[in-house]
């Protein structure tokens, strides 16, 4: 245990493998069936977007409100990839999942890219302007991939090779919480909360504060267009629809029910509201109305989100033991 | 040469005159304080000084190079930190985070070692770590380390909001209203610790202060300050005995 907890990225690691092992067993033993399975995966997708989300939106303390549109963005980028490229030869593993990888990776800087043009400006600015600024550029793109001939237009996009499988939910899930939870427990970590508890402050003590605001939107944005990219061969169709300003508005009430200011929060309230609807499935209609009534509770009973400022212990870094303060 | 000389400073908002002709110069290891009524324009020239706002007019030239035009955290980087009159601490980070934020500007480590978590990143942080206990040591906050900070009591944030200052290493050090809500016993504790703080740290130290007792005490050199114009300047028991600051406060006549 003592090795467990001076290597917490391992003791991560290890949590998302039990409970990949886990699942995988039920699987076999059919207990969940495929749909089950790609309810999952798509919870895997929902965590890190959200737990990227978080970054800006909890963390930070900036409030962007389009992040489906630079899901959209690798969505779209990696499916173009792969669908010309593999069409021939898509049953060929060896060839297919490097490709696969590569457009998924694509699509993700092309989305770190359109998130550098849309932070850069607005981040500078302080107050409201980036909720504003976010949601237009969510339309933005969601209404040019919609007049966009060779995307597919407003008909979808297509025959997409399924190559997402559980497997690679699992690692990229992984490997993106642990590498945006190394980054927040780090010393830009630190300047990330002091730009949302004080601006002023944060630059008076020789924070770039732009500087650290644009960073995090950027890579916010390039783990939203990786996860697209992992979306869009899961579900082989992709649709304009599928990344409105809806879509970026679920991703703020997973952020905010679960906790937006802990990671744990950010895994948790996708998990539940991904699975929770299909759980509820027995109660037919009324499930519509016990979904937001389960939101109103947990907004007024827990105000800053089921896990608040809490953190599950294998995401923590621990703290290193101090030499005893005596004065 | 002067560490900090200010030539001609003038700052207008709209058609308001908030600091108009403002000159000072700060010698090394000098504390100097800046008074007068609410509404003078001594933040204002603090805010000047530190990059909040650009100047309508004037030079600053501190330790060397011109100022003017520099962004906050440039100017930080360069050697001069502040305190602010409301204090303004990062209230849901721990007492020795708030150092450790204030560090951050002289970490070596890149944005790849923290995502990665390298030899580098451990390297840094128990640096870092070492320094910032060592730094509230001096504050005598080293037992509230892992607090969060916004509960700490009053006189104690205080002190960590000054310690946190001096994370960045400054050559000047420039507190807005540090005494304000201090009773006289923390008061004089007070006094006391700007003294060693000018000593120990090899400061310059400017403050703005109204409890006359700290300006009085405390200052080698006062500058007073009305409607944004300078009315007088000098020691202590100059300015003590000068009409036009008694004027400034009480009113003609008075």
């Amino acid at each position: 245990m003592t090795f467990l907890r001076a290597h917490r990225t391992i003791a991560t690691v290890i949590a998302f493998v039990l409970a990949y092992v886990v699942i995988k067993v039920l699987n076999l033993a059919d207990i969940l069936n495929a749909y089950y399975i790609q309810l999952i995966m798509l919870a895997g997708i929902n965590i890190v977007m959200t737990v990227s989300l978080g970054m800006v939106n909890g963390f930070t303390g900036q409030f962007s409100i389009g992040h489906a549109g630079f899901m959209a963005v690798g969505a779209y980028t990696s499916a173009m990839i792969t669908t010309v490229w593999l069409h021939t030869s898509a049953a060929n593993p060896l060839v297919a999942y490097p490709v696969f990888i590569a457009a998924v990776l694509v699509g993700g800087l092309l989305a770190a890219a359109a998130g550098y043009l849309v932070g850069a400006p607005s981040l500078r600015l302080k107050g409201d302007y980036l909720a504003i600024v976010t949601l237009s550029a969510n339309e933005l793109i969601r209404t040019v991939i919609r007049v966009t001939e060779v995307l597919g237009g407003p008909r979808g996009l297509g025959g997409i090779p399924k190559l997402t499988t559980l497997e690679i939910v699992f690692v990229f899930t992984i490997l993106s919480v642990v590498l945006m939870r190394n980054y927040l427990f780090s010393s830009y970590g630190r300047s990330m909360k002091a730009v949302r508890d004080s601006e002023i402050a944060a630059e008076a003590m020789a924070i770039d504060t732009t500087r650290q605001k644009v960073f995090v939107f950027v890579f916010s944005a390039f783990f939203a267009g990786v996860s697209g990219g992992i979306f869009a061969h899961l579900l082989q169709f992709i649709h304009p629809d599928n990344f409105s300003f809806v879509k970026s508005l679920e991703y703020l009430i997973y952020l905010y029910v679960g906790g937006s200011t802990s990671i744990s929060g950010a895994i948790v309230g996708p998990a539940i509201f991904t699975l929770l609807p299909e759980l509820m499935r027995g109660l037919q209609a009324w499930r519509l109305v016990i979904y937001p009534l389960i939101l109103i509770l947990v907004m007024i009973f827990r105000t800053e989100g089921v896990m608040g400022l809490k953190e599950f212990n294998f995401i923590l870094i621990p703290h290193r033991q101090r030499k005893e303060v005596s004065a | 040469m002067a560490l900090l000389d200010v030539q001609h400073l003038t700052q207008y908002f709209g058609g308001l005159r908030a600091v108009s002709d403002f000159n000072i110069q700060l010698e090394h290891g000098e504390i100097v304080g800046l008074i007068g009524p609410n509404g003078a324009g001594k933040t204002t020239v603090f805010n000047v000084m530190t990059g909040v706002y650009t100047p309508t007019k004037g030079t600053i030239v501190f330790d060397g190079q011109n100022i003017v035009g520099k962004k906050t955290h440039q100017i930080t980087q360069a050697g001069m930190a502040r305190t602010f009159q409301t204090i303004r601490l990062f209230t849901k980070s721990s007492v020795i985070d708030n150092i450790k934020i204030a560090y951050h500007f002289r970490m070596s480590y890149s944005n790849t070692d923290a995502f990665l978590h390298t030899r580098k990143y451990w390297q840094g942080e128990q640096m870092v770590d070492d320094y910032a206990i060592d730094l509230l040591r001096l504050f005598h906050l080293e037992g509230n380390a892992d607090d969060v900070s916004g509960s700490l009591p009053y006189g104690a944030q205080r002190r960590l909001e000054i310690a946190r200052a001096l994370a960045t290493k400054p050559k000047l050090l420039i507190l807005d209203e540090p005494a304000a809500g201090m009773n006289p016993a923390e008061a004089d504790a007070l006094m006391e610790m700007i003294h060693w703080l000018r000593d120990k740290f090899d400061l310059t130290i400017l403050l703005i202060e109204h409890q006359m007792r700290v300006v009085m005490g405390v200052c080698e050199r006062i500058k007073v300050m009305d409607f944004g114009e300078t009315i007088c300047e000098g020691v202590p028991e100059y300015i003590r005995n000068d009409p036009r600051v008694c004027e400034a406060y009480l009113g003609k006549g008075a």
